[in-house]
């Protein structure tokens, strides 16, 4: 069994914490990592995991409806619908040069070298 | 109100309980309780035990005040009671994340994903048992002979004659009684609600740990505490209810009946009771490993 997937809110974040949710669970729903039909966390759950307020993921989670990429139902939580917008492979590619290109960022202002950053990948595939 | 013999039974449930918990000890450490942090799993300890505790000065106290047996009666559901409590505050003692950053698994995590079945079903039983038992012996209760409400059971034998039987558990004892149980449900469901959406501890390197087993440890808790709050009750009022039927010699056979049946239903819920300790006492028991989220 794979873990979990895990969502991250940063406070010092200058990104509204709702819409740091929304991006991640966008993506989480794109790639399939969360699948068609999938429910997401109740809204009570999930604030008291990442101590926000229940308002502010209901934001995410109406603003994921809004979008068609989910749905609620009274009694039956917030799922995925059956067929959400699907991650292409060039989208795919295009994220993760993004996200390289990020990473590459935080670790040239960390002072490292090319060989530590490389190191520190593949450590981290490996965990 | 059966004395000794509520006496005994919560002596005996202690005994049991003890007994149960020793044995736990000695088995291994459990591999799913690897990762948690031992802060979270030490304070919830901390504050369940300080319920034990708490529950069995109360309950001993209880034992001996009260009016006609009402303090004995009630002594058992405050000990379940004390327990829900210290399971309730303990889960309240695990406080959400503060830090810049903070984590969340993507996951729905249900009451029922964490509840043992068998013995909440059972316990659930017990529970129907007891409500219908009360009503009917608060419908079928009468003032006794000094004017106290729901004190005695009586029947007319012929027109001129009427035997009766004391104590009975009418009004007077079931009023006071189903406010504690209930209060005991009431608690029992917040502590559930709070085992279920409390937030999952990080160990020190900032990763988030599944602490299933807690919360299996936790809900077995209240469930075995709802169980000692229901079962000594329910024995207590089935065996006064038996003799009062038993003891009335114009009796139709339906009473008679009633009672043997009664009777017959003590032996299982004393299993039940037992079972229920065991897992207050020892809520290690029978908790299955979990695959760890990080």
């Amino acid at each position: 069994m794979n873990p979990r997937p895990t969502l991250v809110v940063t406070a010092d974040d200058p990104t509204p914490p709702y819409e740091q949710l929304r991006r991640q669970l966008v993506d989480l729903i794109r790639s399939r990592v969360i699948g068609p039909g999938d429910r997401l966390p109740p809204l009570r759950q999930l604030a008291g995991d990442l101590g926000l307020a229940v308002g502010t993921v209901a934001r995410t989670y109406r603003e994921l409806e809004s979008a068609g990429l989910v749905h609620s139902k009274r009694g039956g939580g917030t799922r995925v619908v059956d067929d959400p917008p699907h991650l292409s492979t060039s989208e795919r590619q295009r994220l993760l040069h993004q996200q390289a290109a990020i990473y590459v960022r935080h670790a040239l202002l960390l002072g490292v070298d090319r060989q530590a950053a490389i190191e520190a990948i593949q450590q981290a595939l490996a965990e | 109100m059966g004395g000794p013999l509520v006496v005994a039974l919560l002596a005996g449930t202690g005994l049991i309980g003890v007994m149960i918990a020793l044995l736990a000890r000695m088995k291994p450490r459990s591999i799913s309780d690897v990762g948690v942090p031992d802060g979270v799993t030490r304070t919830t300890a901390v504050w369940r035990w300080g319920g034990v505790g708490a529950g069995v000065l109360v309950s001993g106290v209880a034992g001996g005040s009260g009016a006609l047996g009402r303090g004995l009666m009630l002594a058992a559901p405050l000990f379940g009671l004390c327990v829900l409590a210290g399971v309730l505050v303990g889960e309240f003692s695990v406080r959400p994340p503060r830090g810049q950053t903070r984590q969340a698994v993507v996951e729905v995590r249900q009451v029922r994903d964490y509840l043992p079945r068998q013995l909440s079903r059972a316990v659930i039983t017990a529970a129907c048992a007891l409500v219908a038992l009360l009503l009917a012996t608060t419908a079928a209760g009468s003032p006794d002979d000094l004017g106290r409400a729901g004190r005695g059971l009586f029947r007319r034998c012929s027109p001129t004659s009427t035997e009766g039987h004391g104590p009975w558990a009418g009004s007077f004892y079931s009023f006071p009684l189903g406010i504690v149980v209930l209060v005991g449900v009431v608690t029992a469901v917040l502590a559930l609600r709070q085992i279920v959406r409390r937030p999952r501890p990080e160990n020190p390197s900032g990763l988030i740990v599944s602490d299933d087993v807690l919360r299996r440890r936790a809900a077995n808790a209240v469930t075995g505490a709802c169980g000692v709050l229901v079962t000594i009750p329910l024995i207590g009022v089935s065996l006064v209810t038996a003799a009062g039927l038993l003891s009335i010699t114009c009796r139709p056979v339906s009473w008679t009946v009633t009672g043997w049946i009664l009777i017959a239903l003590i032996a299982p819920w004393l299993v039940l009771l037992g079972w229920s300790a065991a897992a207050i006492f020892s809520p290690r028991y029978r908790t299955r490993a979990v695959q760890g989220v990080s």
